[in-house]
């Protein structure tokens, strides 16, 4: 076993994890959303969205309009929801805007989902990122992995087996 | 030399660059289309706008603290031809009809509300024409009342494509519509959402 040869694999792994990490963060800084990449987990936008679909967000613009499909985080849930701006208020002396948001495939506005005795969302704190940019179905890998766990013991196989047998 | 893993990953290589590919150029058709058949200034015409005033205390229709609330429904007429819009990238059209508005008591406030909203996927429905259609939401505002205040209609789409950008646009027409005072009907004690009035 070449010690210098197992240390410079080790780097090189070292070097993908990073540059991939790199890349995220840096994602976020430029859309200025902590997770500027979801993939949809419910079909409540259906037919829009599916699950698995993935989504691009961004997060620069102040101001929502009606008519935006919105990604946004209720505090005390952690999992963010994908629907669209119904109705915004916007106050022109303070530049806080107020949304209510719907899926399209519900009957009814999201006031349920919302935090106790919330009617309606703060667009400064509560909104993740405006949907900007759509790809189908590529993101079912990672509902798939997370929620089957012979999935996720066989990507790692998978992973453990390549790194073993890519001695060339 | 030529190693299964390295075959594995020149193909995979190509696959992801050829999609990428791919995806660019329908995206960029697709923009190219749009801008072709002038999808940014197509019409509309919104008639006859007919509100309809209730006073709601729960929470689902705007109240805070069970202060009433003025809630407004409407019917109206649209027509419009949203048919340019469906191209080999379009997989739904959502088109809205939304009211903008200026705050009464608070002046700064501007706000937009909709009213209807429809999901379109096939091409040959696009031509919406509506007769007398109830609005499908009911309306309150931050203040207390929205009667008495000059409401602004347009109509709105946003086209879902198969890949690619979500587009936005919003039609020509508007419609100014003026939402009369509401009647004070005799109090009851119960079932305050039933009272109504249209004129």
């Amino acid at each position: 076993m070449n010690l210098r040869l197992e240390l410079t694999r080790f780097l090189n792994l070292c070097f993908a994890l990073a540059s991939a990490f790199m890349f995220w963060k840096g994602l976020s800084i430029v859309t200025n959303s902590h997770s500027p990449i979801v993939v949809v987990l419910s079909g409540s936008m259906e037919p829009a969205f599916q699950r698995g679909d993935i989504l691009f967000l961004w997060n620069r613009n102040t101001l929502n309009k009606v008519g935006d499909v919105v990604v946004y985080e209720v505090n005390g849930k952690d999992i963010p929801i994908v629907h669209r701006v119904m109705r915004e208020h916007i106050d022109g002396k303070t530049g806080k805007q107020l949304l209510l948001t719907k899926g399209d495939n519900n009957a009814g506005n999201d006031i349920p989902l919302y935090a106790k005795r919330k009617l309606y969302l703060q667009k400064d704190r509560d909104i993740v990122g405006t949907v900007k940019g759509y790809i189908p179905q590529l993101g079912y890998v990672t509902i798939w992995i997370s929620e089957n766990k012979y999935a996720k013991a066989g990507l790692m196989g998978l992973i453990a087996l390549s790194a073993l047998l890519s001695n060339e | 030399m030529f190693s299964l893993s390295q075959r594995f990953q020149h193909i995979s290589n190509q696959a992801l660059s050829f999609a990428i590919f791919a995806a660019v150029f329908v995206v960029a058709t697709t923009w190219a289309q749009l801008y072709r058949d002038n999808v940014f200034e197509l019409s509309s015409s919104i008639g006859k706008v007919d509100p309809n005033i209730n006073v709601r205390t729960s929470r689902y229709y705007g109240s805070v603290n069970g202060k009433p609330k003025e809630n407004i429904r409407l019917t109206f007429d649209l027509d419009a031809d949203l048919t340019p819009l469906f191209n080999w990238n379009t997989k739904q059209i959502f088109a809205y009809v939304t009211a903008t508005y200026n705050g009464k008591l608070k002046k700064d406030v501007k706000s937009e509300v909709t009213f209807w909203d429809t999901i379109i996927t096939d091409k040959a429905k696009a031509h919406i024409t509506l007769d007398n259609v109830k609005s499908k939401y009911t309306i309150w505002d931050l203040e207390e009342k929205l009667s008495e205040r000059e409401l602004t209609f347009h109509l709105n789409w946003n086209i879902q494509p198969w890949i690619g950008s979500l587009v936005y646009g919003e039609t020509t027409g508007q419609t100014l519509v003026t939402i009369p005072e509401r009647k004070v009907a005799p109090k009851k004690s119960k079932s305050p959402a039933t009272e109504s009035e249209a004129n």
